[in-house]
């Protein structure tokens, strides 16, 4: 079924159709129209909204939904998944799975309402405290964000644990025309495997739920905490890979900011330079060996491009890149959006000065 | 062939309406993008719609200049004018952007004027809308009303008629 569709409605509506009936959130600039449409949508499909008096009520309802066994999510924006994240990590700790979506606008702090990129460093190393890791989904466009929010249940499922999809402000509000996922319902065989909830009638033993381990369990807890990071290096990683094939400089981006790099570097291109673009999609895992096995004996220059100052990513294409091109990187702030002519024009100097400082 | 709009006004005029009207209605035959922005204001405020149009795929849908700039007051007409491209379109409601005389790049539609007739005061930005599409030809006629039915069909058949009526005055000015 093709719709015009908001980001923001195409990712709650590709989370009904997963099978996702519970939601529990608490309404922040930009991700508002999540639980706008799903204080209606739910009912509609069986499920249950609640408009939670905190975030952190609202993460512990997901919690609660999910160690029964029901699909959940929770959205939130930048200052409303720090409030979060003892939820989250407790979901992780308790190996439940959820959707978490982030709508980032500018931070730090409360910062501004308008759409950024402020939240990598979060997403990828620590949505929480105590060092778990979380598969982080990134998407560029409208039917993007509606396929990642749909199969990230069942990553979430098949992890056991929560899954993070990332997408700034503008990707939430812009509207394109989309093809919505079939509908599907929660497999209820497979999360018997955690639910608490047993049947009368049902033989399966009961399940305990628990925050606190003993020492030595925790520790081995965390060691397949460290198996599973590896797992999803070697077989989830999702990147896109533009025109590198001759490439004398390769931009890095992710989300609506590789869409503008994509432009500028068509632009560049029609110039005569060789330039391509890296688009992590999963954000974690990082797309390493796209950076690691790029033939540095031709690439002359990486540049970062983000609406984040600095680059949060910057150290990630650092760690593969490992000294052997120099690392650029520009940016805008604080809810400015990139756009195509800013790109262009800040590449083509980057190339520019980069050229010349090869001649000297 | 990529082609970019910037729709301003002030908060009520159906700046973002329009905006999601125009780029849904070429959607039916091409690409298209519609990103409102909104700030902390409420109503009165200067509001912003970007459309992007393609017959092919949308790369980037922040062009960041417009070429085409619809404006429906004053307030917005001066905020925006420095994004747009030298050499495009311009179409101003000439009820409340005054002093700027029609050439072959400046249309003025006596939007407010057009929307009273109609019987609806917000059938203004459709009315704006209809002197762009007939200069631009950038979505068909049929196309744009099939859009308007489908985002009326909630509301009366009276509605729908007023916005019919703005978009046809619109057009053939």
């Amino acid at each position: 079924m093709s719709v015009f569709m908001k980001g923001n409605e195409a990712i709650a509506e590709a989370a009904v159709r997963a099978g996702c009936r519970f939601f529990a959130g608490y309404p922040i600039t930009p991700q508002n129209e999540i639980p706008e449409y799903l204080s209606w949508r739910l009912p509609e499909a069986g499920g249950t909204f609640i408009q939670g008096e905190s975030e952190v009520a609202s993460i512990n309802m997901v919690y609660g939904a999910a160690a029964m066994g029901v699909r959940a999510m929770t959205s939130s924006s930048g200052p409303g998944i720090s409030l979060k994240s003892e939820g989250i990590s407790y979901m992780s700790s308790t190996k439940l799975p959820a959707l978490i979506v982030n709508i980032s606008r500018g931070g730090p702090g409360l910062g501004s309402i308008q759409p950024a990129q402020s939240d990598y460093l979060q997403a990828t190393k620590a949505l929480g405290h105590g060092g778990f890791r979380m598969m982080a989904f990134a998407p560029a466009s409208v039917q993007e964000a509606a396929d990642l929010a749909y199969i990230s249940f069942d990553y979430a499922e098949r992890d056991r644990n929560p899954v993070l999809l990332i997408a700034d402000g503008c990707l939430g509000a812009i509207m394109e025309k989309i093809e919505l996922p079939p509908m599907k319902e929660t497999d209820e065989e497979a999360t018997k495997k955690w639910s608490l909830s047993r049947q009368p009638g049902e033989k399966r033993a009961a399940r305990a739920l628990t925050p606190i381990y003993p020492e030595l369990l925790l520790e081995n807890e965390n060691k397949m905490r460290g198996v599973l990071t590896k797992q999803w290096e070697a077989n989830d990683v999702m990147v896109e890979e533009f025109l590198l094939e001759d490439a004398e400089y390769v931009a890095v981006a992710y989300g609506i900011a590789a869409r503008v790099v994509k432009e500028a570097v068509l632009a560049l291109r029609a110039e005569g330079h060789k330039i391509g673009a890296i688009r992590p999609i999963t954000l974690f895992p990082f797309p390493k060996n796209s950076l690691r096995n790029l033939d540095y004996g031709r690439v002359k220059g990486i540049i970062d491009i983000e609406m984040a100052l600095p680059a949060q990513m910057r150290d990630d294409i650092e760690l593969e890149v490992r000294g052997r091109a120099p690392v650029h990187e520009y940016g805008r702030s604080g809810g400015i959006l990139l756009d195509d002519e800013g790109v262009y024009t800040a590449v083509r100097k980057i190339i520019e000065n980069s050229q010349l400082s090869t001649l000297n | 062939m990529k082609n970019t709009v910037l729709i301003s006004g002030s908060g009520g005029q159906g700046v973002v309406s329009a905006g999601i009207i125009l780029a849904e209605s070429v959607a039916e035959s091409a690409s298209g993008t519609c990103l409102p922005e909104y700030g902390p204001e409420q109503r009165g405020g200067a509001a912003k719609c970007s459309v992007v149009i393609s017959d092919g795929e949308i790369i980037s849908p922040l062009p960041g200049k417009y070429m085409n700039f619809i404006a429906m007051n004053e307030q917005s007409h001066k905020k925006y004018i420095k994004q747009i491209k030298d050499g495009g379109l311009r179409v101003f409601n000439s009820n409340r952007i005054t002093g700027i005389p029609a050439d072959d790049k400046t249309i003025l539609v006596p939007a407010d004027d057009i929307a009273a007739e109609a019987g609806n005061p917000k059938t203004a930005n459709i009315a704006m809308l209809g002197a762009f599409i007939k200069a631009t030809g950038i979505v068909s006629e049929d196309n744009f009303v099939k859009t308007l039915k489908k985002k009326f069909a909630g509301k009366s058949a009276e509605i729908l008629d007023m916005n019919i009526f703005a978009f046809k005055k619109g057009l053939n000015l």
